[in-house]
């Protein structure tokens, strides 16, 4: 028998960490295969419907701020009330940016835990992470232009200041779209890097840290004493005459209700999951009310674009309808501005439910790759399929309706006089919000139908595990 | 042991992959009180002979007979819907990482089989409290997955498989991630949970020290069996 000749190890295998080619480390790592192409494809999507939102919006605030008073009386208005927008939409923006670059550095926990197996270190390991997610950002983003040009036409049609606003005037220029590839491509590094504070790599494998910290009842007393101040400010609104101070009593009236929605609303949500754990009959009951409660935190952050739009469109909407109804001696200019307000509002509504929807189908479809052995287990178990799907729909719509309509309704709260007097003058205006909101809450529905196809995949084809 | 009228029997399956042959015409039969060891190496086709018994994947030919209370039963004949009801009420399943629900506690990832065949919560929380304690897990009920050491949470996963009151158990490497001190008391806890009740337990494993505790051992090569040991 020959014996074999075995290859003689390198003189030293000193580790030099400092010099770990960590660029050529995480190409070679991600190169697609069969699994990991749904990996790389997933936030590569949400990059560029994320681009292409932040573009089509910003197309819009340009296009005010391009205003002078000699095109229009109120382009002072409309550019203050277009960077109100823009700030709102700020918020389910970050969330969909930020889900799509947890994702990215969460889908490859395989390959780091094997990494960090071979010796790498936790800092190459980061960093490996921050530059992948920053790579599929950047393509993401790219896509994202095309969709932004794709898009320009069909959004060009919406009037402002009574005419069609034209694709033209959505263009942002070379400067700003190299500008918002670069933004996307750090938010898209700071959130990997964040994300990966949140789960341990070891050499063993990937664990999402124990449970978030509990919810302190002092949140719902700080946010009581700012809601009462809010209701003061908002209830002095009907005494003002001026259009430019009402905006402004409006203004801080929203700066207080956001601050406060964000201060109570993971707290409220997981008391809400906890009055529904008890409440569960089901095991699909069971299941949504204890994924929500394994972190109101997460189930928040991603429907609380939501909660921000929907406390806006009855405060605001509300505040400009009954404006409306008190001004019928007012200018023609005056009216446009009224009827755009409304339709900004509209607008900014429908983009926050898109971003959510975007937000929930990118998720959904990571956390079934996520969740794919147990899902499968559970299949062998014989759990029927309408119970997977149900416990599914009822973790993302409890909190959804819980935010939207619960935000609606704080929001309904503040404005309650202007409510009451709307809704018997100028009952359309209310319904259109109403409307809007359902609208939005069924988007988001369908873009979770919309990841069932993962879910049949995974199931169909057990036997890869 | 009862192999006259055996629980579960397969007869000539066979199961292939695009060219790569799982089951070569196997033929298997398990009675009531009766504890098989399928062994083989990687690729053999254990995996595939448990899915094929316990109707998670249909054969491509052959015949899967299950003897349930109000009747044979052929496994093969039935629709998908029709076996998932099978798997839930007749048939129970340990798996090598549990694969519990995680954000489920130990009593409700237990109960979750009785309230998907229809049990009231609090029946079904009852129930599974006296299968968790049967098993050494008395007071931990409410700690989550995560919260327990792997013997454990397999404990969990063993009161899960038989809170049915399933009579046939399968269970794929149940000890595979446990240490061997561990991995002895779990097998312990299901050999008295199932073969002591008098019902059948069917494992896929490669350890040989679990294959001694069963009361047979059947090894497979190339989708084949090979001639029968009996082990105890």
């Amino acid at each position: 028998m020959t014996a074999t000749t075995f290859p003689r190890p390198p003189a030293s295998v000193r580790s030099r960490p400092d010099r770990a080619p960590v660029a050529r480390l995480t190409w070679l790592l991600a190169r697609p295969s069969a699994q990991s192409a749904a990996v790389l494809l997933l936030p590569g999507i949400a990059f560029a419907v994320t681009t292409a939102l932040v573009l089509i919006v910003l197309g819009g605030g340009l296009m005010f701020w391009r205003w002078t008073p000699e095109d229009n009386t109120d382009a002072m208005v409309y550019q203050t009330l277009s960077v109100l927008a823009l700030v709102l939409l700020l918020v389910p923006l970050a969330s969909l940016g930020g889900a799509a670059a947890r994702l990215s550095a969460r889908r490859r926990d395989d390959r780091l835990a094997t990494l960090r197996l071979l010796g790498a270190t936790p800092a190459v390991v980061t960093q490996m992470t921050v530059l992948e997610s920053t790579a599929i950002a950047v393509l993401g983003s790219l896509a994202g232009i095309v969709l932004y040009l794709i898009s320009m036409p069909f959004v060009g049609l919406i009037p402002f200041a009574g005419a069609a606003i034209g694709a033209g005037e959505l263009w942002v220029g070379p400067g700003v779209l190299a500008l918002v590839v670069v933004a996307v491509a750090a938010l898209a590094a700071i959130s990997a890097a964040i994300g990966l504070r949140q789960v341990t790599v070891s050499p063993l494998g990937v664990r999402t840290r124990q449970t978030a910290p509990r919810m302190h009842w002092m949140r719902i007393v700080i946010g009581s004493v700012a809601i009462l101040g809010a209701y003061v400010l908002l209830g002095s609104m009907s005494e003002v005459a001026d259009a430019a101070l009402t905006i402004a009593v409006l203004g801080t009236g929203i700066g207080i209700g956001i601050g406060v929605l964000n201060l109570i609303g993971p707290w409220a949500l997981g008391i809400a999951a906890k009055l529904s754990l008890g409440r569960a009959k089901t095991a699909a009951g069971l299941i949504a009310a204890r994924g929500i409660l394994e972190s109101p935190k997460a189930a928040w952050r991603q429907v609380s674009g939501v909660a921000m739009t929907s406390f806006i469109a009855v405060v605001a909407g509300t505040g400009i309808a009954f404006v409306d109804t008190l001004t019928g001696d007012y200018d023609e200019d005056t009216m446009l501005l009224l009827a755009d307000v409304r339709t900004g509002i509209i607008i900014t509504v429908v983009a926050s439910f898109l971003m959510v929807a975007c937000s929930v189908g990118v998720n959904q479809a990571a956390s079934i790759l996520d969740r794919r052995d147990l899902y499968v287990s559970l299949d062998r178990l014989g759990m029927p399929r309408e119970v997977i799907e149900s416990s599914r729909s009822r973790t993302i719509m409890g909190p959804l309706r819980f935010v939207a309509f619960g935000s609606a309704l704080i929001g309904a709260a503040l404005v309650l006089p202007l409510v009451g007097i709307t809704f018997i003058v100028a009952p359309a205006s209310l319904l259109i919000i109403a409307g809007c909101l359902l609208g939005g809450v069924l988007l988001v529905w369908l873009s979770l139908k919309a990841t069932s196809p993962v879910l049949t995949r995974v199931l169909s084809q057990p036997e890869r595990l | 042991m009862n192999i006259d009228s055996p629980l579960l029997s397969g007869s000539a399956l066979v199961k292939t992959y695009g060219s790569s042959t799982a089951l070569a015409g196997v033929d298997i039969s398990i009675g009531g009180g009766e504890s098989v060891a399928i062994m083989g190496a990687s690729g053999s086709g254990k995996t595939t002979l448990l899915h094929a018994l316990a109707g998670i994947t249909a054969p491509d030919s052959g015949r899967v007979e299950f003897q349930s209370p109000s009747g044979p039963v052929d496994v093969t004949r039935l629709n998908e819907r029709e076996r998932s009801r099978l798997r839930r009420e007749a048939f129970g399943f340990v798996f090598q990482q549990g694969l519990l629900i995680p954000e489920l506690t130990a009593i409700e990832n237990t109960a979750l089989p009785l309230m998907l065949a229809g049990y009231p919560r609090r029946e079904a929380e009852g129930r599974a409290q006296h299968w968790l304690a049967a098993l050494g897990l008395a007071g931990m009920e409410a700690r989550r997955i995560g919260e327990l050491s792997g013997g454990q949470a397999q404990r969990v996963a063993i009161a899960r498989a038989q809170v049915t009151g399933a009579t046939v158990v399968f269970a794929d490497e149940p000890t595979g991630a446990l240490d061997s001190t561990t991995s002895d008391e779990v097998l312990t806890a299901l050999l008295e949970s199932t073969v002591g009740q008098g019902h059948a337990l069917l494992i896929v494993t490669h350890d040989e020290t679990v294959a001694a505790r069963c009361s047979r051992v059947i090894r497979l090569r190339d989708g084949r069996v090979l001639p029968e040991v009996v082990a105890a």
